[in-house]
């Protein structure tokens, strides 16, 4: 039956949940990882003790001390009373709903609540029968094997789906920059910079495998830019600073500067670069709100954290030549070549032509160090290339589309077969998918 | 959310969104839906005008049973030639919209409605058949009514998917509606047993209204002699038969009864699934609890199952105000 359906491709991140069918150029649904149930939220339950927090026991169970009598009233429904993505926010603004995020830091952390967010975006909004169906999941860097096991059994457990596939997102996103026209060759080596709402990660992929021991994450993201357009608003004392509206101005106006200095001097010459930025508020009340210097400030806070966060100093190009630095040596000239932006924060105009100049800088003044101190030896030079691409938004995603519809996909999956015949620790090793040899 | 949505979630966001007034974007988007249905959802000749295309799988065997003619009701003005490698196609061109809000809203709710209305053909077909001959048999008593009639019109069978059917038959006093359902795994296979057995079930207690469900392993009596039923002889195939009286059939109702009905195995899939997934939640507390030593005291079992091996005391590390650590015995 499996054998004419798109493969369903799933990416669930920390903040969205991105799920679509392979072979698509957008994911066919984008929505917040959260699923409310009845009950309290998480936070407020206090019981830190990891202990999962379960739907109450319908009352059948209890030996029939519940109320009512009635046959009809003793069979539970309450773990069908939930909603996942944007109806769990809205239903969790009114009463009887907590939310929950099931996935933190990239990792789940609650396999009830994932269980059932899967359960409803495959029934309710994919519309697919999971035993049709391949599918294709994403994982963070680094994502214990255990979790991958977990993940399989559910996937191949209560779902029954016909074959899995789990990829790392860095992975899949040096994929989907294959789209760009800069890419001449498909490589899976090279550096990838994800950066979405709550962290940046920078990771270096080599023939792709994952070089771990190299990962660094930076604590400035999307987040931080909103709160720091934010805060400049809140300085100039602006008629409305919420942080949806500086949410609204950081996605609209912002772009990345070459020189900062330089950037001041134009915006006072040139008064047409002040915009003023119209907000509806609540209550239909409409207000305009001056945007200006943040406009190229806040994702600089990228390059000269300072300007922002007071413990964390370094910026995202020194950074991420560290990266390469502590890779080993036979790949970083492939590292440098191929450094892929991937995630929301990283689509600012100018971001790549920026971090490329700057790691080109830092590159070039370490090789006239280093021919200086030969005492006359001649560098044949090192190429940085920073990749910026069309699909960088949704690159996990994409990439997993674009793996997914390939004819040879389906022998890289694991079938339930083979899972029912060796367990889950099957799903600890997958061939590489796209890798030598593939298209 | 107890019961399946009828209407495709994907084609009402993105016509809602278009509907809008955003600003016209390029679309293609292939999605499936249930039962092996792809929908093609593009803007292939300009921004504005969106085509959406169906793919079923039993297209055939719906249009000889009228699923054309139901289309064309529903959609008229807005069908078009299908396109290439689909069987049916819908264009709605956003210049053209229609003027008030509700129209529009109607619109999108019957665009998304594309499967439903397309398996819908057989259902009316035999709801016709069923006041049809319903009018006939009231001219005569039971037992001199001509053969006919109180046998009932043909079974029509409409293989949704590859391995499984769905069999309509109308007579005078009824519609018979029968699923044949395959499990590949034994688990599923006794969670579907329970399942049915709530709906047999159902009648007996507070639901009188509800349409009578007869489930049985070899092929009813109704299917003797259509071709492609197969008897697996090992209980592989389950047969389930709703039965439709005529309260069921009336003008206002059967447009629900048809929606509901036509969702009954991804119902009753996803509801398998739920119940699994339930269970492994009750599973992961209860692991949680053995290892953590705390139990519900009316179970009576011992404390720390899991965790037997391990000292009561455990040294602890623990930090002065200066940062340092030391280890202490016990708490």
């Amino acid at each position: 039956m499996a054998s004419h359906t798109p493969a369903v491709v799933m990416d669930n991140g920390t903040g969205f949940s991105k799920l679509g069918f392979a072979g698509n150029d957008s994911p066919s649904f984008v929505f917040p990882t959260a699923i409310a149930t009845k009950g309290p939220a998480a936070g407020s339950g206090g019981s830190g003790s990891g202990r999962p927090a379960v739907a109450n026991k319908p009352s059948y169970l209890t030996g029939g001390a519940g109320p009512g009598g009635h046959l009809s009233m003793k069979r539970g429904t309450e773990d069908l009373d939930f909603f996942i993505g944007d109806e769990a926010l809205a239903a969790a603004n009114g009463p009887g709903y907590g939310i929950h995020y099931p996935i933190r830091h990239g990792q789940v952390e609650n396999w009830d609540h994932m269980e059932r967010f899967w359960s409803n975006s495959i029934f309710k909004y994919l519309r697919v029968e999971p035993e049709d169906h391949y599918f294709l999941l994403t994982e963070p860097p680094l994502n214990p094997p255990e979790n991958r096991e977990n993940t399989a059994e559910i996937m191949f457990e209560s779902f029954n789906c016909a074959g899995l596939y789990i990829a790392v997102q860095a992975v899949l996103a040096l994929a989907a920059s294959w789209t760009s026209s800069k890419v001449s060759d498909r490589s899976l080596t090279g550096t990838v910079i994800d950066s979405g709402d709550g962290v940046t990660h920078v990771i270096p992929v080599a023939e792709g495998y994952v070089i771990g021991s190299s990962i660094k994450s930076i604590p400035i993201a999307g987040r931080d830019i909103t709160y720091f357009v934010q805060s400049l608003l809140r300085d100039r004392g602006e008629p409305d600073s919420s942080l949806k509206t500086a949410g609204e101005i950081k996605e609209e106006y912002c772009y990345v500067c070459p020189d900062i200095v330089k950037e001041f001097s134009r915006f006072d010459r040139d008064p047409t670069r002040f915009v003023k930025h119209l907000v509806t508020q609540p209550g239909g009340r409409k207000v305009s709100v001056d945007v200006g210097y943040e406009r190229f400030l806040a994702p600089e806070i990228f390059f000269n954290p300072e300007i922002y966060s007071s413990d964390f100093l370094t910026p995202l190009p020194t950074v991420v030549d560290g990266v390469i630095q502590s890779s080993p040596i036979d790949v970083r000239r492939g590292l440098y070549k191929n450094i892929v932006l991937s995630g929301g924060s990283t689509l600012y105009k100018d971001f790549g032509r920026r971090l490329q100049r700057d790691i080109k800088h830092l590159v070039d003044a370490r090789i006239r160090a280093s021919e200086a101190k030969s005492g006359g030896a001649r560098s044949g030079g090192l190429e940085v290339q920073v990749i910026s691409h069309k699909r960088q938004r949704h690159g996990p995603w994409f990439g997993g589309s674009l793996l997914g519809q390939t004819p040879e996909f389906r022998s890289y999956c694991h079938t339930k077969a083979e899972y029912d015949e060796i367990g889950p620790s099957i799903v600890r090793r997958f061939a590489l998918l796209g890798g030598p040899g593939g298209s | 959310m107890l019961l399946l949505d009828y209407q495709n979630v994907l084609i009402q966001s993105v016509l809602t969104e278009r509907f809008s007034g955003a600003p016209p974007v390029n679309i293609d988007q292939t999605v499936s839906d249930f039962d092996g249905v792809t929908f093609h959802i593009s803007t292939p000749d300009s921004k504005t005008k969106i085509l959406v295309s169906i793919q079923v799988k039993c297209f055939n065997e719906l249009v000889k049973y009228g699923a054309q003619q139901v289309l064309e009701r529903e959609y008229g003005p807005y069908v078009v030639a299908p396109e290439n490698g689909y069987n049916f196609s819908v264009q709605v061109d956003l210049d053209n919209l229609p003027d008030d809000k509700e129209a529009r809203d109607d619109l999108i709710r019957r665009v998304s409605l594309l499967k439903r209305n397309a398996m819908a053909a057989p259902f009316e077909h035999a709801f016709d058949e069923h006041h049809k001959l319903q009018e006939e048999a009231s001219k005569f008593t039971s037992e001199e009514a001509p053969q006919g009639v109180r046998e009932g019109g043909q079974v029509m069978a409409i293989h949704y998917r590859e391995e499984e059917a769905i069999y309509i038959k109308a007579s005078h006093d009824r519609v018979t509606v029968i699923f044949s359902t395959i499990f590949r795994e034994e688990t599923d296979r006794v969670f579907g047993k329970v399942f049915i057995q709530e709906f047999v079930d159902a009648r007996r207690r507070a639901i009188q209204n509800a349409p009578q469900v007869l489930f049985r392993t070899d092929p009813p009596l109704e299917l003797q002699g259509v071709p492609g039923v197969k008897d697996s002889g090992n209980g592989e195939i389950g047969y389930v038969t709703f039965v439709l009286f005529p309260r069921h059939l009336t003008r206002q109702r059967r447009d629900e009864v048809i929606s509901h009905i036509q969702t009954f195995r991804d119902y009753f899939h996803y509801h398998i699934k739920a119940s699994k997934a339930y269970i492994h939640s009750r599973m992961r507390r209860r692991t949680a609890d053995f290892l953590q030593g705390k139990c519900n005291p009316q179970y009576k079992l011992p404390t720390k199952v899991l965790r037997r091996a391990r000292p009561e005391n455990e040294e602890k590390e623990r930090k002065t105000a200066s940062g340092r650590t030391f280890k202490v015995q016990g708490s």
